[in-house]
């Protein structure tokens, strides 16, 4: 079962994902903010981090250069309620970008090749 | 003695004298006039001079003596009275001229009067003058206007009808400056354009004029040690005057004066009088010329003006447009999360909820209106991007690739396939790839009513001038021309979810950034997209 970490200010939000996305199968952990998020990073590994890039008075690109420093092997997919993101250079670091939507089947998808593509790069030694 | 003339008589007939004419018959009664205006210069008065100069008369040796000195003296007298009218007539004409010059601060009124002075027979009554302008950007002497006749058939031509007007020299420098001004700047064009003398060249004579700031007179030019064979053969004439323009010690420029057709003799009194001439004429000049360059200037400052008053709406609109943005990018927030979590929340009650649940209606419509809501939003928040172009340089092929790779998933759920041929060697363009990428996948993945004739759509890119065109050729789409037109026209109403928003607000961003954008319908061949991306900064509007 892969593990998901979902990082996002919205406790509603947090909320929607964890339930949907372990209908999936996934095990899911949620965190509020960076601070929260890097604690449970110590504590645990992850597969897949799901960031959103507006966190109340911080920005989840700083959290995304962080994790691509120093979990480079651990994909994260972005997040946002903007999709003008998607052509900045900054979100290019991400593996994923994804437009916040009550549809959830965007994000899941991207999930899905995510991971999928993690787990090719696995197989081949990468 | 009888005396042959009449001198001795106080009353003659009308027949006596063959000097009186009819309108002078005054002097048929007046001894004294008749004799001094018309006695002294009549053969009959010598003859009984000479007789009376052989009497034995006591004064017959005096009054000869006296005649002859009364003659030379009358002489005199009219010589002078002949060259005071002649500097009254020039008096009066300078007088015309400097007003003329004076009340004029247009440059080519200036240069009209100024020639049409030198050539009129009531001014100068020179054949023909070429006037060298001072050029201080390149330093050099340019020929800059001409006047006068190229023959003898022309000259007599222009002289007749000079003469049969009879028009004051103001009114023959308006005729010139309205009728001829040109035409004789295109007649004299081969000479002027070879009339050029650097500054620099100290031993050529038209500057050794100038700096000498003092007319020269050239004759036998063709021989002459300091006149350039050139500019003789160039003049095709013998003799020329050399006129320099000094206004305050500034060097305006050189006259240059011919009597090409005449070949009348220039006076030492000619060179004096268009000595006079010279100095209004170089400062009218240069008053028109600093004029002109004045209301160049003037015309930049208000130029200046009106851009900077532009600029200041334009940073006042920006400003209230930053605004718009807080405002818009902070509701995107605030609304975007409420809607997802109620969107989502549906989905996932709908989801888990039997088919035979009666409020399955109700949760649809939630996950519906949600889903329209999020489309709205989106296109919004297109629009408030689409203020803020931010252009560099890109790849095309990145972009675009990256368009196609973007929308590859949505168009084959739609079973059409898109493609893309690169051309060769393409420039960077330079555009705001967020928009332009926006742009691609909005065109790419439009909402026009389809099918069209087949399920493709072609991406081709060449270089053309200082540009790279794009086509989107999408075969899968049929809309007639109008309805395109209307498609491209922000919040037009349509049929789809959203505001109508999408095909409209690539055409503003596009013309934001003054990329060239064209759509066409065609029956057979679809909708057919025309982008020409700038390869230079300079390229855009």
């Amino acid at each position: 079962m892969s593990r998901l970490l979902v990082v996002d200010d919205e406790a509603n939000i947090r909320l929607l994902y964890s339930e949907e996305l372990k209908d999936e199968g996934y095990e899911v952990v949620t965190a509020a903010s960076i601070a929260e998020a890097t604690e449970k990073l110590q504590l645990g590994t992850f597969d897949l981090t799901v960031l959103d890039i507006k966190l109340k008075n911080e920005s989840g690109i700083d959290l995304l250069q962080q994790l691509v420093k120093e979990r480079h092997d651990m994909p994260v997919i972005l997040c946002s309620a903007f999709s003008c993101y998607k052509d900045d250079f900054s979100a290019w670091l991400a593996d994923g970008y994804v437009v916040k939507s009550g549809d959830l089947a965007e994000l899941k998808q991207e999930i899905a090749r995510v991971l999928a593509k993690k787990a090719q790069k696995a197989r081949i030694g990468l | 003695m009888d005396w042959e003339c009449c001198w001795d008589r106080a009353v003659i007939g009308n027949d006596e004298c063959p000097n009186i004419a009819e309108e002078e018959y005054a002097l048929l009664n007046s001894r004294e006039r008749r004799v001094l205006e018309k006695c002294s210069d009549c053969d009959r008065f010598v003859r009984d001079l000479s007789r009376f100069a052989d009497s034995d008369h006591p004064l017959a040796a005096v009054f000869p003596v006296v005649h002859r000195e009364y003659l030379r003296q009358k002489a005199q007298i009219q010589s002078l009275a002949s060259f005071l009218d002649n500097k009254t007539l020039e008096i009066r004409f300078l007088h015309e001229l400097g007003f003329v010059l004076q009340s004029s601060v247009d440059l080519e009124e200036v240069l009209s009067v100024a020639l049409t002075a030198i050539t009129a027979g009531k001014g100068f009554g020179m054949n023909r003058a070429f006037l060298l302008m001072t050029d201080r950007e390149t330093e050099t002497l340019k020929g800059y206007l001409a006047i006068g006749p190229r023959n003898l058939e022309e000259a007599s031509q222009t002289w007749n009808e000079i003469l049969s007007n009879d028009l004051d020299l103001k009114t023959l420098a308006q005729n010139f400056r309205i009728n001829k001004l040109s035409a004789e700047r295109a007649k004299f064009h081969d000479i002027l354009e070879q009339l050029t003398v650097p500054l620099s060249a100290v031993d050529h004579i038209v500057v050794k004029a100038m700096d000498g700031k003092r007319p020269l007179l050239i004759t036998d030019a063709f021989h002459h040690p300091d006149v350039p064979i050139e500019l003789a053969r160039l003049l095709e004439v013998d003799t020329f005057l050399l006129m320099p323009l000094i206004s305050r010690n500034r060097r305006v420029g050189v006259i240059i004066a011919d009597n090409c057709i005449t070949h009348r003799t220039i006076t030492d009194e000619d060179m004096h009088s268009l000595e006079n001439f010279s100095f209004p004429v170089a400062f009218a000049i240069e008053r028109a010329s600093l004029y002109d360059k004045l209301q160049v200037e003037l015309n930049r400052v208000t130029e200046a003006g009106k851009k900077l008053k532009e600029q200041q709406e334009l940073i006042v609109r920006m400003e209230k447009m930053a605004l718009v943005g807080r405002i818009t990018s902070s509701i995107a927030h605030s609304v975007r999360n409420p809607l997802m979590v109620i969107g989502g929340f549906a989905r996932s009650i709908l989801k888990n909820s039997p088919p035979s649940d009666p409020k399955r209606d109700f949760i649809e419509s939630i996950v519906s209106e949600t889903r329209q809501l999020e489309v709205v939003l989106d296109e919004i928040l297109h629009y408030s991007d689409s203020l803020y172009p931010t252009r560099d340089f890109w790849d095309v092929n990145q972009l675009v690739e990256g368009a196609i790779r973007d929308t590859a998933d949505v168009l084959v759920s739609r079973g059409i396939v898109s493609g893309y041929s690169a051309g060769h060697d393409l420039p960077m363009v330079f555009i705001d790839f967020k928009q332009l990428s926006y742009c691609l996948r909005t065109l790419l993945q439009n909402d026009i009513s389809g099918p069209g004739s087949e399920r493709a759509i072609a991406v081709t890119s060449f270089k053309s001038a200082e540009s790279v065109t794009l086509h989107i050729s999408d075969r899968s789409r049929s809309v007639s021309q109008d309805e395109l037109d209307r498609l491209l026209v922000p919040f037009s109403e349509t049929s789809d979810l959203g505001v109508g928003l999408g095909l409209a607000l690539c055409k503003t961003m596009l013309e934001k950034q003054g990329v060239p954008f064209d759509a066409e319908a065609n029956a057979d061949k679809g909708v057919t997209f025309t982008l020409v991306l700038p390869t230079h900064k300079e390229a855009q509007q």
